[in-house]
């Protein structure tokens, strides 16, 4: 791993002993992080400046700048954090799963139930999902291949243990069923839903969307 | 109307279009009100007495995009035909086509959806009543003939076909804004048949 997440603890020692200057680098990165974590979930991502996320970490831009290339390294650094943090758990999740729904729905509630915790962060990450550049799409997309692959491995579980007919179109299953997980955010966005209601609906959504699929 | 009246229309029709073809050109966030005013011709003061905020020109832009869409479908879901499945097919390619023609104008409104300053004066991408009723008519009618079960619960159909389709412009926001309608039609036409064979009478 190539960063050090701000909000959780890390577990691990540290393996290799860092100098003085990398140490301390490393910690000008965290104090950024962490501001900038702050600012993005109050302002959201367009409202929150390098300007503004130096101030808050006492820092000045310049210093903001040699951490980070720009604004959006900076959140996807956060974003790929946080990822990091729930893919073990929806890994968990998926693969102690008796049966192809509990599989998707435990692994999506693992998501809801971190992302729910932190709705405007979450609002501005998929703002900025719409409009941003190439480069930084292909980075995303780099992150949920491993989420795809995690599902299509439930699709083949559900299909090797006869839940599911020999020939559906997993790739096609699986993409239906992200677009259904992601468009629900709506509905804590606009609407308060609970992680509850969430994944009540999600439940339902997944039936319609398998229901010509199973075996 | 008095002169005044059809002024201030006349301001606000300037102001929408100068707005719609802004947010297409350079972008949303990138594009400032000064800069809206200039384009339209108009003065700075003149665009924030009949908007608020960014947001709520956006929100009227599309808004008003709709009411040319709407007719466009008014006009041609009475001819539709084929199994349900088609004429949804159908009614989705419309709304690809559409959208297409200013693409990153839309992609746009779906970002600020999201975005926390949503003021009482915008209405959300998402919030547009006339697809859902649309989708449900449609999915009654299969009902009716025998084309779809009458178990389903179609409101779920119509939610899960619409964050299909809405999800499908990922597929130009990936390509920077650069791709044929009929990628995403052909997408939501794979997408719309998966679900179809789970409501086929049985």
């Amino acid at each position: 791993m190539s960063f050090v997440s701000v909000n959780m603890e890390s577990g691990a020692e540290t393996p290799v002993k860092l100098t003085r200057r990398a140490l301390a680098k490393q910690r000008t990165r965290e104090r950024v992080l962490a501001a900038a974590r702050r600012l993005f979930t109050e302002r959201g991502y367009e409202g929150a400046t390098i300007r503004d996320i130096a101030q808050a970490a006492g820092m000045s831009t310049g210093a903001v700048f040699a951490s980070f290339a720009d604004k959006s390294e900076l959140f996807e650094e956060i974003l790929t954090a946080d990822y990091e943090v729930i893919y073990a758990q929806m890994t968990q999740a998926s693969r102690t799963a008796k049966t192809i729904d509990e599989a998707l729905l435990g692994l999506f509630a693992v998501a809801y139930g971190f992302h729910v915790e932190q709705l405007p962060l979450l609002r501005a990450s998929i703002a900025v999902s719409w409009t941003r550049s190439e480069a930084a799409e292909r980075r995303a997309r780099n992150d949920l291949k491993h989420i795809f692959r995690l599902i299509a491995e439930a699709l083949q579980r559900g299909v090797d243990q006869g839940q599911l007919k020999k020939d559906v179109d997993a790739k096609l299953l699986a993409e239906i069923s992200w677009d259904v997980y992601v468009a629900n955010y709506r509905r804590a966005v606009y609407d308060g839903w609970s992680v509850d209601a969430l994944l009540a609906r999600l439940s339902d959504q997944l039936k319609v969307i398998f229901a010509g699929a199973r075996a | 109307m008095g002169v005044r009246t059809d002024q201030k229309a006349a301001t606000r029709e300037k102001v929408l279009e100068a707005a719609r073809d802004l947010f297409n050109e350079v972008g949303y966030e990138e594009t400032t009100i000064r800069a809206i005013a200039e384009r339209a011709g108009v003065s700075v003061g003149s665009v924030f007495t009949t908007f608020a905020s960014k947001a709520e020109v956006l929100s009227h832009v599309m808004s008003h995009r709709l009411t040319a869409l709407y007719a466009e479908l008014d006009r041609v879901t009475p001819f539709l035909r084929g199994s349900t499945a088609d004429k949804l097919c159908s009614i989705f390619a419309i709304h690809y086509e559409f959208e297409c023609r200013r693409v990153k104008l839309f992609l746009a409104h779906i970002a600020a959806s999201y975005n926390p300053a949503n003021d009482p004066g915008v209405t959300p991408y998402g919030r547009n009543p006339r697809l859902n009723q649309m989708l449900l008519d449609v999915l009654e009618e299969g009902v009716r003939k025998g084309d779809v079960r009458s178990d389903l619960d179609l409101p779920l159909v119509v939610d899960t076909l619409k964050a299909a389709y809405a999800w499908n412009y990922r597929m130009t926001a990936a390509a920077g804004g650069d791709l044929e309608a009929a990628q995403m039609s052909a997408a939501m036409d794979r997408q719309i048949s998966i679900i179809a064979e789970g409501w086929k009478p049985r």
